[in-house]
């Protein structure tokens, strides 16, 4: 097709014109590709991050509405918080709910390993009395006279965020996973020659909440399957110190292996369970949900918000910005695209009005320019990619640490940032690869650190986007030069000149 | 077939009938009842003062414009209603006064033009078109370059090729050897002439070369917006 080489030929031609109109589509595609990039990127991290770190679920017993209930019925006596208890039956049924992504639980109780002797044994023992509910740490504790039960360790299942976080880490053998497989501090070990492959038995009881005897329990033949050296502090959570209070006398076992002697007409064994919604849109459904299933009215259900928008927020924030940016130009971009192209075919009338006068169609005509546009554009469109994709990791950076920084005056964040989530890769698709561990529930509750770091990348849909917006500025540059043209007869335009 | 086409009879091609034209925004009809008619095989030739309308009535003749009242007719169709694109890129080719050639491509590239436009069913265009170049004077150097850098008789020529490329019934041509000197202007008239006496085409020159009108077949002049024949050996 004769057009097809013409509108080539033309293209070069009139280079130092097109060249005018080149840069500045460059510029409309270059900024549409970094803001794509930012854009599908951020998109991306907010979906990952609400579909993998998504929204812990938190149940915090309202305080203010038991101090009320206490007080109400109180006859002027020292007030007595009665905690509100979520037995291990209810906390595993919970965790079967479809808007959940993951549950983790753990369980905890207080022994009395048989043979053994505990660190800090001249300490003497302690524990029990231990209300249960909520999240660890979370519930008052109500200090009751301790004379029933006096316990020198504890049974931990399920606890192995130190593990993570490398303030704990497996010395000898491998973690336990079977039933009856336990782990024991390298101090524990050491005091009681404790090898892999040895076993212990440990009593424990459990306490009647109607103040009845407590029930005598054991953990038989628990096997040690590793040793682990601990980094924690001996005393980090409680000021008591015993026995019962000292990390390094916490024998690690799995939730099963805790809960074989849970009963559950009796205390003493702590369930836990942090559970992970699929997305945080579906918090109301599943509360309802747990409510049905019995969850007392005094607790809250509630997602660490905070610790969402700690990491989301600055996302978000270059997200919009990109957005608003990209409009903009393309909009300004648009506009001046448009006069440029009319101004170019201003100068060109001599040269239609030839073509016209040679007797080629007006349509014809028009597909030329239309076709020069698009030549133009494919050719900016090419260079446009490379220069956004070259920029529009470094535009993000400076963005985002921006961002953070507002985010961080908004939130008042905790931490230092740094870190931050390594998310790797870039390639095709969302650049999600590295840094999954980063993402992980961060156990405590608003420590979450904004995201600093965002790898760019753009996927072939993007890339399809873009090569669209290209294709419209073409068309909207081909459209202004068709309608000025067929305005003209090519008498009037060959007159013109004359 | 085996029957021999008979030649082609000398028969009025182009018709212009009480055709007036006005430019838009004037008050004055540059063309006022013009009638006449132009015959295949015949060399016609146009006279008249400066401003007295010899290149506006081409323009309608080509199909440039349409005529204000009255009406043009090519082979009795009246180019009203005809299409107007069509007619001019394979039934004409004219050659204008001011040249009007594509200025920002070579001799050659403006010839392939013209017959792609028509829709020229010749395989090799560019050989095509410096051989034509060739006949009117133009070496390959000169043809394949920017027409602009060209001199003004060889742009004329190169306009003058270009109205032949396609091998059109009607070659119009305004002042064709205005910028050309006695000898080149000799071949370019052998050409013409050779095109309506041997190739039977219809030929039409607007011209103030006493030479052109000397081989003229037919001489039309044009005065105070009407036309009369001055001349004919018909
Ligand atoms: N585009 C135009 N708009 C208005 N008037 C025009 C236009 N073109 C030509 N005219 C007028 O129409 C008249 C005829 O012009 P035309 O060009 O046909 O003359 P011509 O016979 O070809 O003259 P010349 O021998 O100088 O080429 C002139 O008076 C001219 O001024
Ligand atoms: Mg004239």
């Amino acid at each position: 097709m004769y057009i097809l080489q013409n509108a080539a030929r033309n293209v070069w031609r009139n280079r130092g014109r097109n060249m005018l109109l080149g840069a500045m589509m460059l510029v409309v595609i270059a900024t549409t590709v970094i803001a794509m990039m930012i854009t599908s990127t951020s998109s991306g991290i907010i979906e990952d991050y609400k579909g993998r770190f998504g929204s812990e679920v938190t149940f915090t017993p309202d305080i203010e509405a038991l101090r009320e209930d206490a007080s109400a019925d109180g006859d002027g006596g020292p007030m007595r918080l009665e905690m509100p208890t979520i037995d291990a039956e209810q906390y595993l049924a919970f965790g079967d709910s479809e808007y959940l992504k993951s549950a983790d639980y753990t369980a905890s109780t207080g022994i009395v390993p048989t043979d053994l002797t505990v660190v800090d044994e001249d300490l003497g023992g302690g524990g029990s009395g231990m209300p249960m509910g909520g999240r660890p740490g979370q519930q008052e504790q109500e200090q009751e006279p301790d004379d029933a039960v006096s316990y020198m360790a504890q049974l931990m299942g399920g606890s192995f965020e130190e593990f993570d976080d490398g303030s704990r880490v497996l010395a000898d053998g491998e973690m336990p996973d079977e039933l009856n497989e336990v782990i024991v501090s390298s101090e524990l070990a050491e005091l009681n020659d404790l090898e892999t492959g040895d076993t212990f038995t440990a009593t424990g009881a459990l306490t009647d909440p109607d103040g009845g005897d407590p029930k005598a329990i054991s953990y038989e033949d628990l096997a040690v399957v590793g040793v682990y050296d601990d980094l924690t502090e001996e005393y980090g959570q409680t000021p008591v110190q015993n026995a019962y209070a000292n990390t390094r006398n916490q024998v690690l076992t799995n939730v099963d292996t805790v809960l074989e002697n849970y009963d559950s007409a009796y205390g003493g064994i702590q369930v836990s369970a942090a559970y992970y919604l699929t997305s945080p849109d579906v918090l109301e459904e599943f509360e309802a949900e747990v409510r049905a299933e019995g969850l007392p009215e005094v607790f809250e259900v509630t997602t660490d918000e905070s610790a969402y928008e700690t990491i989301v927020a600055p996302v978000e924030g270059l997200k919009s910005i990109s957005t608003t940016f990209m409009i903009v130009v393309l909009a300004l971009g648009g506009v001046i695209i448009a006069l440029l192209s009319s101004t170019a075919i201003r100068e060109r009338k001599y040269e239609i009005g030839v073509l016209r006068a040679m007797g080629m169609k007006k349509s014809l005509v028009s597909l030329g320019l239309w076709v020069e546009s698009l030549i133009l554009t494919a050719t900016c469109l090419v260079a446009g990619l490379a220069l956004g994709a070259l920029v529009a990791q470094p535009v993000t950076d400076t963005l985002l640490a921006g961002q953070v920084a507002a985010a961080e005056t908004a939130t008042e964040a905790p931490g230092t940032m740094g870190g931050g989530m390594g998310m790797g890769g870039g390639g095709g698709g969302m650049p999600m690869g590295g840094g999954a561990g980063g993402f992980g529930p961060a156990g405590g509750t608003t420590d979450a650190e904004p995201l600093t770091e965002l790898a760019v990348g753009l996927s072939p849909a993007g890339i399809g986007q873009i090569a669209l917006v290209a294709f419209v500025l073409a068309t909207l540059a081909g459209v202004v030069a068709i309608s000025r043209i067929t305005k003209y007869e090519p008498m009037k335009i060959l007159a013109e000149r004359n | 077939m085996t029957t021999t086409t008979p030649a082609p009879t000398e028969t009025a091609m182009l018709a212009l009938r009480d055709v007036t034209y006005r430019y838009p925004g004037t008050h004055r009809d540059v063309l006022r009842g013009i009638s006449a008619s132009f015959t295949s095989g015949a060399v016609h030739t146009i006279v008249g003062k400066s401003g007295s309308g010899k290149s506006t009535l081409l323009s309608l003749i080509a199909g440039l414009d349409t005529a204000g009242s009255g009406e043009v007719s090519f082979n009795g169709t009246s180019l009203a209603a005809a299409d107007r694109d069509r007619y001019r890129a394979r039934d004409i080719g004219v050659v204008f006064q001011g040249f009007n050639l594509v200025t920002n491509v070579s001799a050659v590239q403006n010839i392939v033009l013209s017959m792609n436009i028509a829709g020229s069913p010749v395989k090799d265009k560019t050989e095509h078109a410096y051989a034509l170049l060739e006949r009117l004077g133009i070496g390959r150097e000169d043809a394949a370059r920017p027409v602009l850098k060209l001199s003004g008789g060889q742009q004329q020529r190169v306009g003058i090729a270009r109205a032949l490329s396609h091998d059109p019934a009607v070659i119009i041509a305004d002042e064709p050897t205005g910028a050309l000197d006695e000898k080149t202007e000799e071949e370019i008239l052998g050409i013409f002439t050779h095109l309506a006496h041997v190739e039977k085409r219809c030929v039409i020159i607007v011209t103030h070369s006493k030479r052109v009108t000397q081989i003229a077949d037919v001489v039309l002049g044009i005065k105070s917006g009407k036309i009369g024949v001055v001349r004919s050996d018909r």
